[in-house]
């Protein structure tokens, strides 16, 4: 659906560089992008959507170039959700603002009501829709970013860092959303540098560095090697690292911690808990 | 020992009558590493401005209650009185930053205390070489990176050596290996130079390694405050913010919930792994 | 140029301007405004100042022609237009030369300015390539959901209101962040606040302002 090739850029000051970057996404893809700050991870998005233009290579979308592409033909296709909420709220009501997308791309009043209400229905916003966004959690105007985007009925949705400043609970929520969005089939590119969420959530994952794409596949491909994941400024979630240390004890590894602990608590319980477990 | 900050009783309101704190009392000692923790909008960056002097001074409202930083008691001073003494990072950094050089920001506040411009150029470079901007001192402040700027107002907070420091959520612009060595570099200066450091985080298992107080608000009330294992324990068993718990103590915590015995107060990842090597060799000699 | 002292550069502007002021001839304004241009090539400022000056001929030659439509006096028209040059040449001069802070804390320190005056010059500029990061960030989230400047005027510029809005919150927010900030940092206690910027005078400068003051006082009597 969406692919890159030998895709080069950087500013006019040398900096924001992407090295030859080629990758396909299909379509119900889950992929994050990660990698330390300035790796290139947010400027490889802001290359998708248009925003900045490839100095050499191309970007496909179904299978053709965009003539003069713009961000604002790629919203046809592509929902954008910056990292920042106060930059994308204009207007009055929460409703309001959620029109703006559909209204903008020229649906019908009635196509643009009937979208709203999906999205605020899926981002659990449906009871705020008279609100006044500002005077919102940054949970909740941050869900409106997204049902903003939502509401043009993008094929693939772009996060950029949504969980920073968010507390713990906040984060819960956009997880489920994310999965949920994902299942009914909707293409999502995360940049992020949560590895807890990308696991949780993520199928794939691409790894960039210094301007480079330097890893593109499974997640459980891409925590197999430590010491590649040191180098490129990462780690592992707490499951995995625990897991895979106590391997020679017979620990299944999993990035779970759940299942870790089922795991531990079988085998550390007490001798009769132990004893009728593996009586079964 | 006369605690170094307390609050007593001390409820805010910005506007009547919603208390955006409420009848707090909490004490932190002379060079604890206190986290604050709980919801957005719990009131964690109000309660850092109270102890910074500028609620209620700044803000207005009303409050009741009393305050003490330091031996000074805030509310009936100025917040200059505290400025020596409080360094503050604020959560909106980029609009700390003043003047148009690195170097210049971090000489601005040593200037506005009347230092001799030499002593100035010391503690300037010392500060940035603490946060690792050396060699950016003639930097514009625009060009920054979001995560450089974070380390710029964080210099020049440092550069005016408080005896404590508050900093309201300081690794939002810094990717996981600058969070680590801004944690670091915080438990060093808690440690070696007994600074007092006051925390608003979300990521509880960056600062597990440093802290020895955690400070659970909601709501505006403060729920509880003790060592970070009993508030921990207390989050699992009353099912608080039970999403905040970091990877190992939900481990540890189920691990006990499951009656497989009583782990140690784990503070990092090796610690847990250490342990449970342990228990896992003690088990297969059993069993063998 | 980069060398003299702020305050010398400052008093210069005083001083060209009462000269441009006093002179009526047109060799002589003709002389001082080649005299400023001389200075500026020697202290190879940007090319974005000769652009600037540029605009400024053009500018002097409109008020020159509406001065003669005015009068029908050419010498008359030539003389404003010669007076003008050679008046913002000097500031050209000045801030191209000059950081901005150095020259705020020439003014307080040597002209007794309130700091806070002062301080404000330098927060504004710090602060404008920031707003205008800002206004495009909003234009970017703007596009992105699917906006495209079309239309009539009157279309746009409703849609420019659109980005006024957070703009504006923005800036009213972050004004106040920073007042509370520079209050934590103790800023107002201009007692006794010391400055590291290099504005002192040394020989040069003071000899430069004897000559300016000596030629000043020759145009006057004449």
């Amino acid at each position: 659906m969406l692919e890159l090739r030998n895709v080069n850029f950087a500013y006019k000051n040398q900096s924001h560089v992407i090295h030859d970057v080629s990758l396909t996404v299909s379509p119900g893809d889950f992929v994050a992008i990660v990698g330390r700050n300035g790796s290139g991870k947010t400027t490889l998005t802001r290359l998708i959507m248009s925003l900045i233009k490839p100095i050499s290579g191309d970007i496909l979308f179904q299978g053709s170039i965009i003539p003069k592409c713009t961000p604002a033909k790629m919203a046809h296709h592509i929902g954008y959700v910056f990292q920042n909420p106060d930059r994308q709220i204009f207007h009055d009501t929460v409703a309001e603002e959620a029109s703006y997308g559909p209204e903008q791309l020229g649906y019908t009043s009635e196509q643009t009501n009937t979208f709203v209400n999906e999205a605020l229905a899926v981002t659990g916003l449906s009871e705020l829709a008279s609100a006044y966004p500002l005077s919102l959690s940054k949970g909740q105007k941050q869900r409106l970013t997204i049902a903003s985007a939502l509401a043009m009925q993008p094929k693939i949705l772009i996060l950029d860092e949504p969980t920073s400043g968010q507390d713990a609970r906040q984060r819960d929520q956009l997880l489920q959303l994310l999965l949920k969005l994902n299942k009914q089939g909707m293409t999502i590119l995360l940049v992020t540098h949560d590895m807890e969420l990308l696991s949780a959530c993520a199928q794939r994952a691409i790894v960039m560095a210094k301007g480079h794409k330097a890893f593109d596949g499974t997640v459980a491909e891409l925590f197999q090697d430590t010491i590649r994941l040191n180098n490129w400024g990462l780690s592992e979630p707490a499951a995995l690292n625990i897991s895979r240390q106590l391997a020679a004890f017979g620990v299944a590894q999993t990035a779970s911690i759940n299942e870790l602990s089922h795991d531990l608590a079988t085998r550390l319980g007490r001798n009769d808990h132990a004893y009728s477990s593996t009586n079964h | 020992m006369m605690s170094y900050i307390t609050l007593e009783n001390f409820s805010y309101a910005y506007t009547h009558p919603k208390k955006v704190l409420n009848n707090i009392t909490v004490t932190i000692e002379e060079g604890s590493f206190s986290v604050v923790l709980g919801p957005n909008g719990a009131g964690k960056t109000t309660l850092c401005l109270t102890i910074a002097g500028a609620v209620p001074h700044y803000f207005g409202g009303s409050s009741v209650g009393d305050v003490h930083v330091a031996g000074i008691n805030t509310l009936g001073s100025t917040m200059q009185d505290l400025a020596l003494t409080v360094g503050t990072v604020l959560q909106d950094y980029e609009t700390q930053l003043v003047t148009m050089t690195v170097e210049e920001e971090v000489a601005f506040s040593l200037e506005n205390m009347g230092i001799d411009p030499k002593e100035v150029a010391i503690r300037g470079k010392d500060a940035l070489l603490k946060v690792g901007l050396t060699g950016y001192e003639k930097e514009l402040v625009t060009s920054l990176s979001g995560g450089q700027k974070q380390r710029l107002v964080l210099a020049s907070v440092l550069a005016t050596n408080p005896k404590i420091l508050v900093l309201d959520e300081p690794t939002s612009a810094l990717d996981p290996e600058g969070t680590a060595s801004l944690y670091r570099l915080l438990g060093e200066l808690n440690r070696e130079h007994g600074i007092t450091v006051l925390v608003v985080e979300h990521d509880i298992a960056a600062i597990l390694p440093y802290a020895d107080q955690f400070i659970l608000l909601e709501n505006g009330v403060l729920l509880v405050s003790n060592t970070p294992e009993d508030v921990l324990t207390f989050m699992a068993s009353n099912q608080v913010f039970v999403e905040a718990i970091p990877s190992i103590w939900q481990l540890k915590l189920a691990l006990e919930h499951h009656k497989a015995g009583q782990c140690e107060l784990w503070r990092r990842e090796q610690d847990a792994i250490v342990e449970l090597s342990r228990l896992l060799q003690e088990e297969a000699n059993k069993n063998a | 140029m980069h060398t003299v002292a702020p305050i010398t550069k400052l008093a210069l502007t005083v001083f060209v301007t009462i000269w441009a002021i006093l002179l009526h001839s047109i060799p002589a304004l003709a002389s001082l405004i080649i005299w400023q241009i001389i200075i500026l090539v020697l202290t190879r400022v940007d090319i974005i100042v000769y652009k600037g000056i540029a605009s400024l001929f053009i500018f002097a030659a409109l008020l020159a022609g509406m001065q003669y439509l005015i009068n029908y006096d050419t010498v008359l028209a030539i003389v404003t237009a010669c007076k003008m040059i050679a008046m913002t040449l000097v500031f050209f001069i000045l801030l191209a030369t000059t950081r901005m802070q150095d020259l705020s804390a020439a003014l307080v320190v040597q002209c007794r300015v309130p700091y806070e005056y002062a301080f404000m010059l330098t927060a504004a500029l710090r602060f404008i390539p920031d707003l205008l990061a800002e206004s495009k960030a909003i234009q970017e989230a703007q596009a992105c959901r699917g906006y495209t400047p079309q239309g009539n005027l009157v279309r746009r510029f409703f849609s420019y209101m659109a980005i006024i809005k957070p703009l504006v919150l923005k800036a009213v927010t972050r004004s106040e962040t920073m007042a509370l900030s520079l209050e934590l940092r103790g800023f107002g206690n201009r007692k006794i606040r010391s400055f590291g910027n290099k504005i002192t005078l040394n020989a040069r400068d003071y000899a430069l302002l004897i000559c300016m003051v000596i030629l000043t006082s020759y145009l006057i009597v004449h």
